[in-house]
């Protein structure tokens, strides 16, 4: 059986890539991809402290934000679609209507 | 043994993946990546004796989610659009600030994060989630069914209806 710090650690090794994603990319789909990344890595820690201490609870979580995801994917992806058809870029530097 | 030949393949495997995610150019190879990425994370949730969720990642996950991606990119055409470098300070302080962050992080867990190996065996089958989903959890589960349904309207909204007519 593999010590649970070992998926804590490969969590957060993922989920530090995933910051790197946000910060330096202007792709819009990319950051998105990002940002799955980084729900991703909180999925794997939930599960491994799930089963460290014996909780369902975590898995439900799992469950939840894994129907979360897809409905933020949806929406994402439908503005994404919408600023292409203004601004014919999704650069996120672009979009700068509401920017103060 | 062979359970760590298996965990220290597939968390290579799952961070080179997550490398190229954000460091290739194109959002295609990204997404495909991405996938791949999944896949070896599924593996992760098998090593956690969560079988049942390690279904749904590639189902809901790889399957469904990354297809949606992958039809945007190539429904706006995205392979051809050149992105712009950003500007060299962001792009420092960027990975700077992330592998700080991972560092930190890495080096907090390895320290304190130590724990006694789990007692007994844990298996969570379909079985097991679908009891409690549906004893205990069953009003955050009608909430989530109607927020995938507003999350359809709002999608159709957003990326059906011709601008024009609106504006």
């Amino acid at each position: 059986m593999i010590p649970t710090q070992w998926f804590l650690i490969l969590s957060a090794i993922l989920f530090a890539i995933g910051v790197c994603g946000v910060l330096t990319r202007k792709n819009g789909i990319t950051i998105f991809m990002s940002i799955e990344l980084m729900v991703n890595a909180v999925n794997l820690t939930f599960l491994a402290y799930a089963r460290q201490f014996h909780q369902i609870h975590g898995l439900i979580f799992v469950f939840f934000v894994m129907a979360i995801a897809a409905a933020e994917a949806a929406v994402g992806l439908a503005i994404f679609i919408s600023l292409f058809h203004h601004r014919a870029t999704i650069d996120v530097d672009e979009a700068n209507l509401m920017r103060w | 043994m062979i359970e760590y030949a298996v965990f220290f393949f597939f968390a290579a495997v799952a961070v080179i993946f997550a490398l190229m995610v954000v460091l290739h150019r194109n959002p295609v190879v990204g997404a495909l990546a991405l996938v791949a990425s999944f896949f070896a994370l599924a593996v992760m949730y098998v090593l956690l004796e969560a079988p049942f969720l390690a279904a749904l990642q590639v189902i809901v996950y790889a399957g469904a989610i990354m297809v949606l991606f992958l039809f945007v990119i190539m429904l706006l055409n995205l392979q051809k659009q050149r992105e712009e470098p950003t500007r060299p300070l962001q792009q420092f302080l960027g990975y700077a600030g992330s592998a700080a962050f991972g560092i930190g992080l890495v080096y907090y867990l390895s320290k304190y994060a130590v724990m006694e190996l789990p007692a007994g065996p844990f298996i969570a089958d379909a079985r097991t989630v679908g009891i409690r989903l549906f004893e205990a959890y069953i009003f955050p589960f009608e909430m989530v069914s109607i927020l995938l349904l507003a999350a359809i309207v709002g999608a159709l909204l957003l990326s059906g209806v011709r601008t024009e007519e609106r504006t």
